[in-house]
C-alpha cells in the first residue's frame, strides 16, 4: 500500500503538506511534511509532488513518476556505515497510521489528485 | 493570543533603524478580530507616522478552506482612503509562518532596505544592490542571497521607486490586487519589500475539532460543480465573457492555487515555450503567472491575442507596474500594437480607475462567480464579502466563488481554533468600521 | 546528591570527533530528567582533564574508531582514571565498543570491560538488505549488524524488575558475552514488527538473542555501564527510565559530594551580552535552518570519513539548539563561561555562510561534500557551545529560583 499521486490534477496548494505536517506536530506546521508541492522553480513553472517514504524519495511529475534511493551508498563497493542513527525529523510516510481520517493528505485534498494504492 | 497566532506584533522603525515587538493581546483579537480588523486599529494607533501596516488573518494558514490571505494596510495614494489589499498566492501565509503576526512599518529609511523577516527575526537588511532593478531580478537575488527557493517576496519595481500612483507591489514575480499605489507607499520610505520565510508551528486550542469541522467544510465546498474547473477561462466565461476561454488557452500551461485554496484561480500562460510541455522547460523565463482577471479582460478588449497580454502582463510584473492601469493607459492612449502597449508599460504613470469604494481591491471580481449568494445588493454583498475575507484571510476571489464559506463557519472555527468567543455582533461591528 | 537537590549529578557528555548526533540524546534526557549540569567535552577537553569532578560521562553513537583515535593514550588514561576514582561510564553503542577488550590499534587503549561481543565473524553473511549499513571491517574480521530498529530485553539480575521486558532500538550496537567481573543487566530477548532485518532471522537470533544487551562493571571505586542499544533514545520511555535508574542508584551508592557544580566552576556568570547574543545566534540558527529544510527533499548525501550523511541531519543539529531558544529569550538571565560568546557567535555565523555556499554549489550540479565536511564540524561545535550556554543558564536559574524558567517546547515536554 502506499500514496499515488496524479500531478496533473495538482494544483500546487500544499494542502497535503499542511495535513501531513498536522500529523507529525500536531498544530498547523510545514516543517514536518513528508508530502511536499514542488515550488523551487516558479518561474518556470515547474511542478510536481515530493514524497518521502522509506529509503526512497517519489517524485511525481507530470510526464511520470521518478523513484530516487535515498540513504544508500551510490557505489556499493565502497565500505558505507553500518550503525546509521535514524533523525527523527521529517520522517518517512506512514500513511498516517494513528489517524482516524486515514492518509491525511488523501483526505485533504480538494482536487483528488492524491489516493491509496493498494 | 496563544493560539492561530505567532502572539506577535512587529513595529519597524525604518528612519531609526530598528525593530520592536509587542504581544498580540487576546482582547485585541476579540475586539478587532484579525487581518484588515486589527490593522486598521494599529493603524489608528501609529496614525501620526502613516504607517504601512501587514496582517494575517485569524484563520490565515490554518486548515480552513482557502485561509490562504493576509492583508496590507495603508492609506491609498490613490483613493485618499485607508485600504486593505489582499496577500495572495503562497505569500500571504509565510508571514504567519515566519513569525509575525502584523507588521507596523513607519518612518522613512534614508537608504533603500528590505525587511527579512525570518522565523520570528526581523532584520532591516540593505537594498542598495537591488535598487533599481525590476521585480524579477530582486526576488532572484533574494532567494539566492538567502539561498532559498521558497523565500517569499512583495517586491517594488521601478514604478515604485519612482513613487507612481500606478506602482503595485508585487508578490514573488508576479502583479497582484493592487490597485491602491502601495508600491508608491513603499517606494518613498526606500523600502525594496520584504522577504518572508519561517517554519513556525500554530497551535490551534481544539485540533481535533478544527480539523474535524473543517474537513466537513470542505466535503461541501467540494460539491460544487465549479469544482471540475480550473483557472481563469471558466472564471471569466462566468463573468459573461464567453469567449475569453477559448481566447485564453493557446497559451495556457497549467493552473495553481492559493494556498489550500480548492480552485487553481491562478493560470500560466507561456509565452516563449510550448504551453503543452509537460517536461521541464530549459527557458529560464518561460511566461507569466496571472491572476488579474479584470485586466486580461482589459488587454482582450483592446483586441490583444492572448499571448500579447500575456507578454504585457509579464511587463507589468516586471517594472511593478498595476496591469490595469498599463491597460487604462493604453486605451486613452489609443495603442493597440503589443510593441506600443509594452512600451506604454514601463511609462504608465496614472492608477486605473476606482470601482466601488476604494477600500477592497476590483481586482478581485465585483460579482459572484460561479455561486449563488442570494445578494440583492451586489455592490454591497461584494464589500462586505471583501472585508470578511479580509479578517479572516480567505483568498479574496474564492470568497467570491464559494457560498459555502459562510461567516457562520469563520465564526465557528475561529471560535474552536481560538478559543474565543466571537459572535455575529462582533462581527459587524469591525466590519462596519472597516468597509468605509 | 543531597547538597544539589536540584540540577542532578554532574554529567558529562561526549560531543567530539567520532560523535554521530545521538550525543543529542542524552542531552534531551537528561533534561527530561531535571538533569541541569552537565558538561559538553570534545576529546580535547578529555585528554585535558575535563572528567575531573564529574560524577557521570555519557558516550553516544558513531565511529568506536574515530572515536578511540581521537582520545588517543592521553584520553585513554585520563578515562581510566575518571572510573577509578568513582566515576560512572555510559556508553550506549560506539560509546559501548569503545572501553571493551581489544588487541586491535587504538582500541587496545582502552582494554576497561571484560566482555566480547557476538556479532564478530571472519566470514561474512549475505546481507538482506541495506548492504551499506550492513557491516564494518574490524581488522581481519567483520563487526556486523544483524537487525536494526526496535527489539525487545528482559532485565536481567537481581533486582526488583528481574523478567521484565522492555524494547530499544539498536543501530549498530552490539550483543555481548560478559566475563569476569562484569555483571548482565538486561539480554536481548526477541524481536518485534518494527525489527528490520539485515540477515536472515536465524542468524539474527543465534547471534543476539540470549546475549547481553546491558553491562556494568566496576572498576576501582567507579563502574562502567554498556548499552548495546541507545536507551538514551527519546522515543523508549522504558529503555530511558532504565538508564535513569541506573544513574541514580550509582549516585546513591557514592558518597556526598562536596563538589560545586560545574556551571559554577566553568565560571559561567549572568551577562548583560547574554540576550543580544542569544538573538543573534538565533538569527544565524534561523537563517541556517532555512536552506538546511529546503534540501530535505532532494536526494543527497555526502560521505565524510567511514560516514554517509544526509541533509536531514543539518536540522539535527540546528533543531535541536532551535527549540531552546524560545526559554533562553524568557530567562531573566543568560549564563556563560567568558569568552565563548564571541566563538559561538563566530560558528554560527559560519554555519550560515557554508550552507549557503552548498546550496549554490548543489544548484550548479558541483559537489559539496568539502563544505558538508566543514559544516558537520562546525554544527558539532556550536552544539557544544550553545548547549553549554544553555544548561549552564538553566542551572543556573535552577539554583537560585527552580520556579522561573519554563519547560522547553518540543519533544522534551
Amino acid at each position: 500500500m502506499g500514496i499515488k499521486i496524479d500531478a496533473l490534477k495538482c494544483t500546487n496548494c500544499m494542502a497535503c503538506e499542511m495535513a501531513c505536517g498536522y500529523h507529525r506536530d500536531d498544530g498547523f506546521a510545514f516543517l514536518s511534511a513528508c508530502i511536499v508541492p514542488y515550488r523551487a522553480r516558479e518561474k518556470k513553472d515547474y511542478f510536481g509532488v515530493l514524497l518521502k517514504e522509506e529509503d526512497s524519495l517519489v517524485v511525481a511529475r507530470p510526464e511520470g513518476t521518478e523513484i530516487n534511493r535515498i540513504g544508500e551508498e551510490a557505489d556499493p563497493d565502497k565500505e558505507a556505515d553500518a550503525s546509521a542513527k535514524p533523525m527523527l525529523l521529517r520522517e518517512a510516510c506512514d500513511l498516517c497510521e494513528d489517524m482516524k481520517y486515514g492518509p491525511m493528505c488523501v483526505k485533504i485534498c480538494p482536487v483528488d489528485a492524491i489516493s491509496v494504492a493498494e | 493570543m496563544e493560539y492561530l497566532s505567532n502572539d506577535k506584533i512587529l513595529v519597524v522603525d525604518l528612519a531609526k533603524g530598528d525593530v520592536e515587538e509587542e504581544e498580540l493581546s487576546e482582547e485585541l483579537v476579540a475586539e478587532r478580530i484579525g487581518g484588515a480588523g486589527v490593522n486598521a486599529r494599529l493603524y489608528k494607533e501609529y496614525a501620526d507616522d502613516d504607517p504601512i501596516v501587514l496582517g494575517v488573518g485569524l484563520l490565515t494558514g490554518s486548515m480552513y478552506p482557502a485561509s490562504a490571505a493576509s492583508v496590507l494596510t495603508a492609506k491609498s495614494p490613490v483613493t485618499g482612503k485607508l485600504c486593505h489589499c489582499p496577500v495572495t498566492l503562497k505569500v500571504g501565509i509565510e508571514i504567519k509562518y515566519a513569525g509575525f503576526d502584523y507588521i507596523v512599518i513607519k518612518g522613512r529609511s534614508d537608504k533603500p532596505v528590505y525587511l527579512w523577516i525570518h522565523d520570528g527575526v526581523a532584520d532591516i537588511a540593505d537594498a542598495a544592490d537591488v535598487w533599481g532593478k525590476d521585480v524579477w531580478e530582486t526576488t532572484d537575488a533574494w532567494r539566492k542571497g538567502v539561498g532559498d527557493d521558497l523565500l517569499q517576496t512583495m517586491v517594488i519595481g521601478p514604478a515604485g521607486e519612482k513613487g507612481l500612483d500606478c506602482a503595485q507591489v508585487c508578490y514573488n514575480y508576479w502583479t497582484g490586487p493592487d490597485r491602491f499605489g502601495i508600491g508608491k507607499l513603499f517606494g518613498q520610505r526606500n523600502l525594496k519589500g520584504m522577504a518572508f520565510r519561517g517554519m513556525g508551528l500554530l497551535e490551534a486550542a481544539e485540533p481535533e475539532d478544527f480539523v474535524d469541522e473543517a474537513f466537513e467544510l470542505l466535503e461541501a465546498v467540494k460539491g460544487n460543480a465549479f469544482m471540475s474547473k480550473k483557472g481563469l477561462g471558466p472564471i471569466c466565461a462566468a463573468l459573461g465573457e464567453a469567449d475569453a476561454e477559448e481566447w485564453l488557452s493557446p497559451v495556457v500551461h497549467r493552473h495553481s492555487a492559493d494556498y489550500f485554496t480548492p480552485y487553481a484561480t491562478n493560470t500560466f500562460a507561456f509565452i516563449d515555450e510550448d504551453p503543452a510541455a509537460v517536461t521541464e522547460t530549459a527557458k529560464p523565463e518561460p511566461g507569466v503567472l496571472i491572476s488579474d482577471i479584470p485586466a486580461l479582460l482589459a488587454f482582450k478588449k483592446l483586441g490583444l491575442s492572448a499571448l500579447d497580454a500575456a507578454k504585457a502582463m509579464q511587463a507589468c510584473a516586471r517594472q511593478g507596474v498595476d496591469p490595469m492601469a498599463a491597460a487604462t493607459a493604453g486605451e486613452k492612449g489609443g495603442k493597440t500594437s503589443i510593441d506600443d502597449i509594452l512600451s506604454q508599460v514601463a511609462a504608465t504613470t496614472e492608477p486605473a480607475a476606482m470601482e466601488g469604494n476604494g477600500v477592497f481591491s476590483p481586482w478581485c471580481p465585483r460579482k459572484p462567480i460561479f455561486g449563488d449568494f442570494g445578494a440583492s445588493d451586489t455592490d454591497a454583498w461584494w464589500e462586505r464579502r471583501q472585508a470578511v475575507a479580509a479578517i479572516f484571510g480567505i483568498q479574496p476571489v474564492f470568497a467570491v466563488m464559494c457560498p459555502q464559506l459562510t461567516e457562520e463557519s469563520m465564526i465557528s472555527l475561529s471560535n474552536i481554533g481560538g478559543e474565543l468567543e466571537l459572535d455575529q455582533e462582533t462581527l459587524d461591528t469591525v466590519i462596519g468600521d472597516i468597509a468605509g | 546528591m543531597e547538597n544539589r537537590p536540584f540540577i542532578g549529578p554532574s554529567l558529562g557528555i561526549y560531543t567530539g570527533t567520532g560523535a554521530s548526533h545521538s550525543w543529542l540524546w542524552f542531552v534531551d534526557l537528561f533534561e527530561k530528567a531535571g538533569f541541569f549540569d552537565l558538561t559538553f567535552l570534545d576529546e580535547i577537553d578529555v585528554r585535558r582533564g575535563g572528567l575531573d569532578g564529574l560524577d557521570g560521562f555519557a558516550t553516544a553513537g558513531g565511529d568506536t574508531f574515530a572515536l578511540a583515535e581521537a582520545l588517543g593514550p592521553r584520553g585513554a588514561e585520563q578515562l581510566a582514571r575518571f572510573v577509578e576514582n568513582g566515576g560512572i561510564y555510559l556508553g550506549s553503542c560506539a560509546g559501548a565498543y569503545l572501553p571493551m577488550r581489544s588487541s586491535k590499534i587504538p582500541l587496545d587503549q582502552f582494554n576497561f570491560v571484560d566482555v566480547r561481543i557476538t556479532n564478530l565473524t571472519s566470514a561474512l553473511p549475505t546481507p538482506q538488505r541495506m548492504a551499506g549499513k550492513f557491516c564494518t571491517a574490524y581488522g581481519c574480521r567483520f563487526v556486523f549488524h544483524p537487525v536494526r530498529e526496535t527489539v525487545t530485553l528482559v532485565i536481567d539480575g537481581k533486582s526488583p524488575a528481574a523478567g521484565s521486558l522492555i524494547d530499544a532500538p539498536l543501530y549498530g550496537g552490539p550483543g555481548m558475552i560478559a566475563a569476569g567481573d562484569a555483571q548482565v543487566l538486561a539480554n536481548y530477548q526477541g524481536f518485534t514488527d518494527k525489527t528490520l532485518f539485515l540477515t536472515d532471522r536465524r542468524l539474527a537470533e543465534k547471534t543476539l538473542i540470549g546475549t547481553a544487551a546491558a553491562v556494568r562493571q566496576e572498576k576501582g571505586r567507579g563502574v562502567f555501564y554498556l548499552f548495546g542499544p541507545h536507551f538514551e533514545h527519546p522515543r523508549y520511555p522504558e529503555a530511558n527510565r532504565f538508564l535513569l535508574d541506573a544513574i541514580k542508584e550509582e549516585m546513591d551508592r557514592k558518597p556526598v559530594g562536596t563538589e560545586k557544580p560545574t556551571f559554577w566552576r566553568r565560571n559561567a556568570r549572568p551577562s548583560k551580552a547574554g540576550k543580544a547574543l542569544v538573538r543573534d545566534v538565533k538569527r544565524e540558527l534561523s537563517n541556517a535552518r532555512i536552506v538546511a529544510a529546503g534540501l530535505e527533499m532532494l536526494p543527497l548525501q555526502w560521505r565524510i570519513g567511514e560516514k554517509i550523511y544526509e541533509p536531514t541531519k543539518i536540522r539535527v543539529f540546528l533543531d535541536s539548539l532551535w527549540r531552546r531558544i524560545r526559554p533562553l529569550e524568557k530567562a531573566d538571565h543568560v549564563h556563560f563561561t567568558p569568552g565563548c560568546d564571541a566563538k559561538m557567535l563566530r560558528l554560527a555565523l559560519e554555519i550560515t555562510e557554508t550552507i549557503r555556499t552548498m546550496k549554490h554549489r548543489i544548484d550548479e550540479n558541483l559537489d559539496a561534500t568539502p563544505q558538508a565536511k566543514e559544516l558537520f564540524h562546525r554544527l558539532q561545535g556550536l552544539s557544544k557551545a550553545f548547549l553549554q550556554l544553555y544548561f549552564d543558564t538553566r542551572a543556573a536559574e535552577a539554583m537560585s529560583d527552580f520556579a522561573s524558567f519554563t519547560p522547553i517546547p518540543g519533544e522534551l515536554n
